[in-house]
């Protein structure tokens, strides 16, 4: 094979030491990232990119690119330590991943997720490497049709597992579809429901709601218990027992391809996949109730699935130059100004920049590893800090995070405003995760649907013509038919929440 | 080397304590950071050309310049932040023609400013519009696409980065020299323009000479007109729509340098000086060449007169658009 | 909780039906199928529908026992609750005014007096570094605007 030629080339070049440096300033960078609020991979990558340009083009990449990854997991620490996501991505991991912390088993949590990453990363990149082009191509059969039919199967994935708060979830997701239709709307890109306030021309902030939901709400109910730390619960290993690691095999394994397929669709976002995976997780598990009360399975493919798609989104970037999510698309700009436009082109043009970048994907997934395991045991320390300070620090990261992102006090009040909704929601057993779907897959559907429509010229017929659409849709009638015709996994399925 | 900036506001606040902007304060301009408003995400081609601009202007601007990205709703809450900034010349913002253009003139997106809220000040880059197809397409020329949609009116697909873009504009500039109708599809950016073409779902794109140019170049994509007065230097190949008979098919996007209404005019003759110098270096011409922006630098007189006549030209064209809805 | 999940679950049939009415304002179809206040109908209306539905459904259920804690906080950790609640909307307001780091500095030191710090020193020591510390690394380094207020600060 060709590419492994260059693979290999790309091998030495890479682990030379300056790329290694790179890698791993890059890594470091990137989790700091990811752990810090008020800044989103899109706005910390951004802000490194003068630190590239003393750089020759082949090391910026590396750096960016590493940066990026690195990003991915660095919002995991805060989610399973806190609750609060490190960045939007990582909210799946909060529902399971703090409820370990909350057992003593944050090294478990984090343990799983740096291996989880590393094993979805690297698996991605294998496929990346054989796969690129030719899958490439074809995701880009993927159309607005295609599109609206995901999203919908998505969203009915997770509602058709709701279990025995079927009601309160399908109201739970009426909600937060109905919240993200705040905003500009795509048929006229006229403002709606936004009652004259411009900060809602955008809709409402994503970041600051999930903030609100997870980590203020979380506060407030700690509050209230008065206790004296974070976590009471001490910690008990640093790692994952052999135990857990077998547990989560499958949900790796599920995880990697969900979160590889996804990754090569532009357009999808990091959330979705992390969600499926999840989704698809608690689905073939046998006992689905220890969800959302701390089932490793649930970190693992959620983390999984999340490194999996950072890598795979690399596809579409450098083999078609399609940037698949505005962080990439900061990405993709830090390149441009560094002097190197991604597309098919580059293939051809400057393969030895392409395949030493490809191999630092390899040697970047090794180092996060390396990185980020022995430091467990040292982000799990910190839960040690007294509850009043550690309260006041995530306070006080909550309120950069959410006002940093567009320099908006709103977004500080929508946060507040959240965090007492997620307070009482939980205290009421209502369950959260379908209304953060709808909110992130609402105005995806809506668009691509529209988008759809305008193709077709008003035509629903559309549809009938597209087989992967017309497969995709039929994931909700099979998944409302199974709940109505299979009443022992229901009664199994009733058991458990989404929460 | 990352380049430590100090942030505007932390004076700012003891300026406005001070007092408002007075003629004074030109002569001591600038005594700190200035801030850079783009009212487009990070990573995008508005905010690449910008952070270029910014990076070579401070060397003789003499104070650092940050790019902020405000971006949302098609560049409104930027540009509603730049036109309600304190005009003192510490908040100079990116402006985008004629997308602020047409937010201003539809009625239902209630702009909290007009074209009268800011001094244009240095433009930067003129990029010009260009109508491309799948490399493989049947569609060999302009004129072939024309005929086309003459004999299937409404049913070729012709998609844009956004609703009421220059892209819109100029696709309903075509309809009206041509005598023809599109099927308008409206995507979110150039990215989604990319694969709905090359996915084969739309049949052509009305889009902007940089950032395609290199895909016309490799043949990936095939460049059928270049909406302007002369060939884009960046793709000679490609014929203007003057020079294939429809002269009044001008768009471009183009974006420069403006400070809110009220600036002192000294304030604003400094920021045109650095401004120009930057625009008008070598590495300036050689950073915007790799990305396929042409230069336009307009000040004045000249530049003041463009953004009237885009205006108006706007104005036309957003009407018939909005009677589409 | 019975009672609590009655009241959630009204106040978002309340929400639906608000939605319903806002969405009739704006057009329901539009030439190409959908306008842009279809969908918000269509859904205010299923959501208000499936909240009458679990209202019903959550009548229905067995009575509270007596030992169910009540929803709203109460009682000391109530009262850290509200300081939580309170302080966050105190600090949002004054943060115009006095800038991000004058309004954190105080309250990062009414917040953790409020949860039970008493060691003066180092709630003094907490409060500086989490404010001007804070802003410091933030603006300098990492580019994160963060406001100033009136004052300067």
């Amino acid at each position: 094979m060709e590419s492994l030629g260059h693979l290999l080339s790309g091998f030495a070049a890479a682990l030379s030491w300056h790329y290694l440096l790179y890698a791993f300033a890059g890594c470091t960078l990137g989790t700091l990232i990811g752990v810090l609020p008020g800044l989103g991979p899109a706005a910390g990558t951004a802000i490194l990119i003068p630190l590239t340009f003393s750089l020759d083009p082949t090391g910026a990449i590396i750096m960016l690119c590493a940066i990026y990854y690195g990003a991915m997991y660095g919002g995991t620490i805060t989610s399973v330590l806190i609750n609060v996501p490190g960045e939007a991505a990582s909210v799946v991991t909060c529902i399971d991943g703090h409820q370990m912390a909350r057992q003593g088993r944050a090294g478990s949590a984090l343990g799983i997720a740096a291996i989880g990453s590393f094993i979805g990363g690297t698996l991605a990149t294998v496929a990346l490497v054989v796969v690129a082009m030719p899958l490439a191509s074809l995701a880009l059969k993927f159309g607005p049709a295609e599109f609206f039919a995901l999203m919908v199967a998505g969203l009915c994935l997770v509602v058709g597992l709701a279990g025995r708060n079927i009601l309160a979830a399908l109201l739970m997701t009426v909600i937060g579809l109905l919240l993200a239709m705040i905003g500009l709307d795509p048929v006229r890109g006229a403002p709606r429901f936004t009652f004259g306030m411009e900060e809602l021309f955008d809709g409402i902030g994503f970041v600051p709601v999930v903030m609100g939901l997870f980590g203020v709400a979380e506060l407030l109910l700690a509050a209230e218990t008065r206790q004296a730390r974070m976590i009471e619960a001490e910690l008990k290993t640093w790692l994952p027992t052999r135990q857990e690691c077998r547990d989560s095999a499958g949900a790796i394994g599920r995880g990697t391809v969900v979160g590889f397929v996804l990754g090569l669709i532009p357009g999808v976002g990091a959330i979705v996949p992390t969600f499926m995976a999840y989704v698809l997780e608690k689905r073939v598990s046998k006992t689905p109730e220890r969800f959302g009360k701390g089932a490793i399975e649930g970190v693992a493919s959620a983390e999984t699935a999340n490194n999996a798609y950072a890598n795979a989104a690399m596809v579409p970037l450098l083999a078609l130059g399609i940037p698949s999510s505005p962080t990439i698309a900061v990405l993709m700009g830090a390149f441009i100004i560094n002097g190197i436009t991604p597309g098919p082109f580059l293939f051809t043009e400057q393969p030895a920049l392409v395949w030493t970048v490809i191999a630092s994907f390899f040697v970047g997934n090794a180092l996060l590893l390396i990185l980020n395991l022995p430091l467990v045991g040292l982000w799990a320390r910190l839960l040690k800090i007294p509850f009043s300070y550690m309260c006041c620090g995530v306070l006080i990261f909550c309120v950069i995070g959410a006002y940093g992102l567009k320099q908006s006090l709103f977004d500080v009040w929508v946060m507040l405003g959240f965090g007492i909704i997620g307070y009482l929601l939980r205290k009421l057993d209502f369950p959260i995760a379908p209304a953060i779907l709808a909110l992130i897959l609402g105005p995806m559907m809506e668009k691509s649907l529209r988008t759809t429509l305008e193709i077709s010229g008003g035509n629903f017929a559309i549809f009938l013509d597209r087989p992967v659409a017309l497969v995709l849709l039929a994931v909700p009638v099979i998944v409302i038919g199974f709940i109505l015709l299979k009443p022992r996994s229901v009664a199994k399925l009733r058991e458990s929440d989404v929460e | 080397m990352l380049i430590r900036r100090r942030t505007l506001l932390a004076a700012s606040a003891a300026t406005a304590a001070v007092g408002v902007a007075s003629p004074a304060i030109a002569q001591n301009y600038p005594r700190r950071a200035v801030q850079l408003v783009v009212a487009f995400p990070a990573g995008g081609s508005t905010d690449v050309g910008a952070r270029i601009l910014a990076s070579l202007a401070e060397k003789d601007f003499g104070q650092p310049i940050t790019v902020v990205n405000k971006g949302g709703a098609g560049g409104q809450i930027g540009f509603t932040e730049i036109a309600r900034a304190r005009p003192d010349g510490y908040t100079l913002g990116f402006l985008n023609l004629p997308g602020m253009n047409t937010i201003t003139l539809d009625p239902e997106r209630k702009a909290a400013f007009t074209v009268d809220s800011f001094i244009p000040i240095v433009n930067q880059v003129l990029d010009p519009g260009l109508i491309w197809v799948k490399g493989d397409s049947p569609y060999k020329t302009l004129a072939d696409l024309v005929e086309a949609a003459k004999k299937a009116p409404g049913k070729i697909s012709a998609c844009t980065t956004g609703i009421l873009s220059d892209d819109h504009l100029a696709i309903l500039m075509v309809q009206e020299a041509a005598k023809c109708e599109f099927r308008i599809v409206h995507f979110d950016g150039g990215a989604q323009q990319l694969t709905g073409v090359l996915g084969g779902h739309v049949d052509v794109a009305f889009d902007n000479v940089g950032g395609v140019f290199k895909r016309v170049q490799s043949g990936e994509v095939r460049g059928l007109a270049v909406t302007d007065v002369e060939r884009s230097k960046f793709l000679p190949q490609v014929p203007t729509t003057k020079e294939l008979g429809m002269p009044t098919v001008i768009s471009s996007s183009t974006r420069g340098v403006g400070a809110p209404k009220g600036t002192p005019a000294d304030v604003v003759k400094v920021v045109e000086t650095a401004f120009l110098k930057a625009i008008n270096s070598a590495e300036m011409k050689e950073k915007m060449d790799a990305v396929g922006l042409a230069l336009k630098p307009m000040v004045g007189a000249e530049y003041a007169k463009y953004y009237a006549d885009l205006q108006k030209q706007a104005a036309k064209y957003t009407e018939w658009a909005l009677k589409m809805r | 909780m019975r009672q609590g999940r009655l009241i959630a679950t009204g106040a978002m049939l309340v929400f639906c039906l608000f939605a319903i009415w806002q969405s009739l304002l704006l057009s329901l179809t539009d030439r190409l199928g959908p306008g842009p206040g279809f969908f918000p109908f269509w859904l205010a209306l299923t959501g208000a529908v499936l909240a009458i539905a679990l209202m019903i459904s959550t009548f229905r259920e067995a009575a509270d026992p007596p030992d169910t804690p009540r929803i709203l906080p109460h009682g000391p950790g109530g009262r850290r609750w509200f300081a939580i609640v309170g302080l966050l909307a105190a600090v949002t307001v004054a943060m115009d005014f006095l800038g991000f780091r004058l309004s954190m500095l105080a309250f990062n030191a009414a917040l953790v007096i409020a949860l039970g710090e008493r060691r003066w020193w180092l709630v003094a020591l907490f409060s500086v570094l989490g404010s001007f510390g804070v802003y410091y690394v933030f603006t300098t380094w990492l580019d994160v605007l963060l406001p100033s207020g009136r004052l300067g600060f």
